[in-house]
């Protein structure tokens, strides 16, 4: 059995609110009040920015650290690297460990890029002659060879970031924490960097990832917590991680429709209160979903004037302006009547046969009779569509291999009989 | 490497495996600080020096202050070898004061022990303050064969790395103590301030502190007294310092550096919160 090498046992961090004393005066005034036994309130007030948490990472394995903002995860990192201390609970962590909380956390705007070079790598625990044999493929790894004497100062902010990862990357820890850090940098490096720190998983290296990037946390991580108000809420697979945290977050959404019904011009339809939601076979709501899963999807909205000739439409989108799939009642001959008040329209899809990725939806509505649109939600409805990495491209299509190999020539005995057809079914699922 | 402990012999332990980052930010501290400067390195050279002038022109030629400043070599050399030691002092504390919210960034976003910064400050004046002392054999070769006096070399020379120990000890104390009260009370550095500025007047830096008498005792408490009066006594007079001041200024150091230390290691893992 190996020893996990960053260890959590029932953490908890409590951070304070108010009455941190910033000058002295604030402090005899504090005092004054205590001695004359006036309170100020609730003023000592604290709150739990991570509570009760418990995870091992064992050596080559990554772990993700995923949810909404304010839910802990980088007080948790801050927690792994020793930069605060937990009220309860325990944290180890083996080996030597590499902390990118913020890219180019040391440098100085007045060094030069080699000088940051030497004084980062001292601050992430290299020594100096590590830092020199390693300078060429730090240098060559950022791309900035040609700005290598310049002071950062004069650094666009992506070569700032981008040599401060590569410094990190090359410590060669066995404990890597990543912050959110890869958002900067254009998506050349940002692919580089994920090749870079699946390379150090590879190698033995223990991550824990903190990211809002979904997609690229499932490319690297095998396991995932859901972090809410500072307690995990979900644990396992990251895949099911990022389902859970989906769903968790439609929730939220649907907990209070929103009225803000579109962006910019359309402010003025009749159409408020939208909500669109996904239900599967059984009626639960879901946001992850597998390629071949029928939906069905549901939409309500509230009309503030009767509409003699409705039309819905729905449209995937993979970002704003790229429509993958639109679902448009008028050009399938429908036109719903409606009146005033609360609607409900459904809609059965038996699949959205598409690779993994993540996904928003867009409602439209007009009003065909007039020729107004009368709805236009921006992005706000999110769904993950998982294929398990099998698909590139665009479409995940159910499919069905077959393989006719010539018998071997030598070893007649085998199992598999001449040109017998070794047929594997991909894809289909339940 | 199980639960980290925040005691002070791991103390001792962390900053040394951190050395070269010591090194690192020490390095860099020299470099920032002469960086876009004309005169460079220079100025470690230019600021006591310059203060020795004045000092020199004041009470030799503005005001008479002879009965004040009766001291037995040329009053430059007195002024030099007191500001010296002086400038290091003042210096390094105030880059102290201020060494752990200046890298506020290293200190929420980066672990290592916290130490570094007050030390880095300390060994970065240290640099200074060696090249200015070597200032100091040029002004005695100059006031010795000019003829106004005569210098003799002697042995007690080699008590002077002593004095200077005694002299970081304290100030490595001192500068934990003001880096740590001025990461929870920005006032630290106000106060510091008028401070350091006060405390130049009350000590030899500058002219001769009163032996005896009530005023005599109270600004001998200062344990810079007895270590300023050590360094003109070693390197000028040619004799041991006074063995009950010395000592004084020795034990005073070491308590001064244990309890700070103390202190230190026991709030560290505030500071990131607290900053």
């Amino acid at each position: 059995m190996t020893c996990p090498a960053v260890r959590v046992l029932h953490v908890s961090k409590r951070f304070r609110i108010g009455q941190s004393h910033d000058s002295l005066r604030d402090l005899i005034a504090a005092w004054g009040e205590r001695l004359f036994g006036r309170r100020a309130g609730a003023k000592d007030s604290t709150f739990w920015a991570v509570k009760d948490l418990s995870f091992e990472v064992e050596p080559g394995e990554a772990l993700g650290i995923i949810g909404p903002n304010g839910a802990g995860k980088s007080t948790v990192l801050r927690l792994l690297a020793g930069i605060l201390r937990p009220e309860a609970g325990e944290v180890s962590v083996r080996g030597r460990l590499a902390a990118l909380i913020e890219v180019g956390a040391g440098f100085h705007g007045d060094l030069t890029g080699r000088e940051n070079v030497f004084l980062n790598g001292a601050i992430l625990g290299m020594p100096r002659r590590e830092i020199r044999a390693k300078l060429d493929s730090i240098v060559a790894f950022a791309g900035i060879e040609r700005f290598l004497d310049m002071p950062v100062k004069r650094y666009s902010s992506g070569m700032y970031a981008r040599l401060g990862f590569s410094i990190a990357a090359h410590v060669d820890p066995d404990v890597l924490l990543v912050d959110e850090v890869l958002s900067v940098g254009d998506a050349v490096f940002r692919l580089r960097c994920i090749e870079r720190m699946r390379e150090l998983v590879e190698t033995g290296c223990s991550l824990v990832f903190v990211t809002h990037n979904l997609e690229q946390m499932q490319s690297i991580c095998q396991r995932a917590i859901v972090l809410e108000d500072g307690a995990p809420t979900f644990a396992g697979r990251s895949r099911e991680a990022v389902g859970h945290y989906m769903n968790a977050m439609t929730r939220a959404y649907t907990g209070r429709p929103t009225d803000l019904v579109c962006g910019g011009e359309h402010a003025g339809g009749a159409a408020g209160q939208i909500d669109l939601r996904f239900l599967d076979r059984r009626g639960e709501e879901v946001v992850w979903v597998r390629p071949s899963q029928p939906l069905r999807a549901e939409l309500s909205f509230r009309l503030a004037r009767p509409i003699s000739k409705l039309v819905v439409e729905l449209n995937l989108r993979a970002s704003v302006n790229e429509n993958l799939l639109s679902f448009n009642s008028g050009r399938d001959g429908l036109v719903f009547q409606g009146h005033v008040g609360e609607h409900r329209v459904t809609l059965d899809i038996p699949g959205l046969r598409l690779s993994g990725g993540q996904y928003f939806w867009n409602v439209r509505m007009w009003d065909a009779e007039r020729g107004t649109t009368e709805a236009d939600t921006p992005l706000q409805f999110p769904m993950v569509i998982d294929d398990e990495g099998r698909a590139t491209g665009s479409l995940a299509l159910e499919h069905q291999w077959a393989f006719d190999a010539p018998a071997p020539e030598t070893r007649r005995d085998t199992q598999c009989a001449e040109g017998e057809a070794i047929a594997v079914k991909v894809g289909g699922g339940r | 490497m199980a639960v980290r402990a925040y005691g002070l012999a791991t103390g001792v332990a962390e900053v040394l495996r951190y050395r070269q980052l010591l090194l690192s930010l020490t390095w860099r501290d020299i470099r920032i600080r002469y960086k876009q400067s004309m005169l460079g390195i220079g100025w470690a050279i230019l600021l006591p020096l310059s203060m020795m002038l004045i000092f020199t022109f004041v009470f030799t030629r503005a005001v008479d202050a002879s009965a004040l400043l009766n001291v037995d070599m040329p009053y430059a050399l007195f002024a030099y070898i007191g500001l010296v030691p002086w400038t290091f002092f003042s210096l390094a504390l105030s880059g102290c004061v201020n060494s752990l919210v200046a890298n506020r960034n290293l200190v929420t976003k980066v672990y290592f022990p916290r130490e570094v910064f007050p030390l880095s400050c300390i060994a970065s004046s240290f640099v200074d303050f060696v090249i200015a002392f070597s200032v100091l054999c040029g002004l005695i070769a100059y006031f010795h064969f000019s003829g106004e006096w005569s210098f003799q070399p002697r042995l007690t020379l080699l008590f002077l790395p002593l004095v200077i120990s005694v002299q970081i000890v304290l100030m490595i104390g001192i500068g934990m103590m003001l880096a740590m009260a001025n990461l929870f009370y920005r006032d630290v550095r106000q106060v510091f301030g008028v401070a350091i500025q006060l405390l130049m007047f009350l000590s030899n830096v500058v002219v001769p502190v009163p032996r005896h008498g009530l005023l005599g005792q109270v600004l001998a408490a200062n344990p810079m007294v007895p270590l300023i009066g050590a360094y003109r006594d070693c390197v000028v007079h040619g004799r041991l310092p006074d063995p009950a001041g010395f000592a004084y200024a020795t034990i005073f150091a070491f308590v001064v550096l244990i309890s700070g230390w103390l202190c230190f290691r026991k709030a560290s893992f505030r500071f990131a919160e607290c900053i």
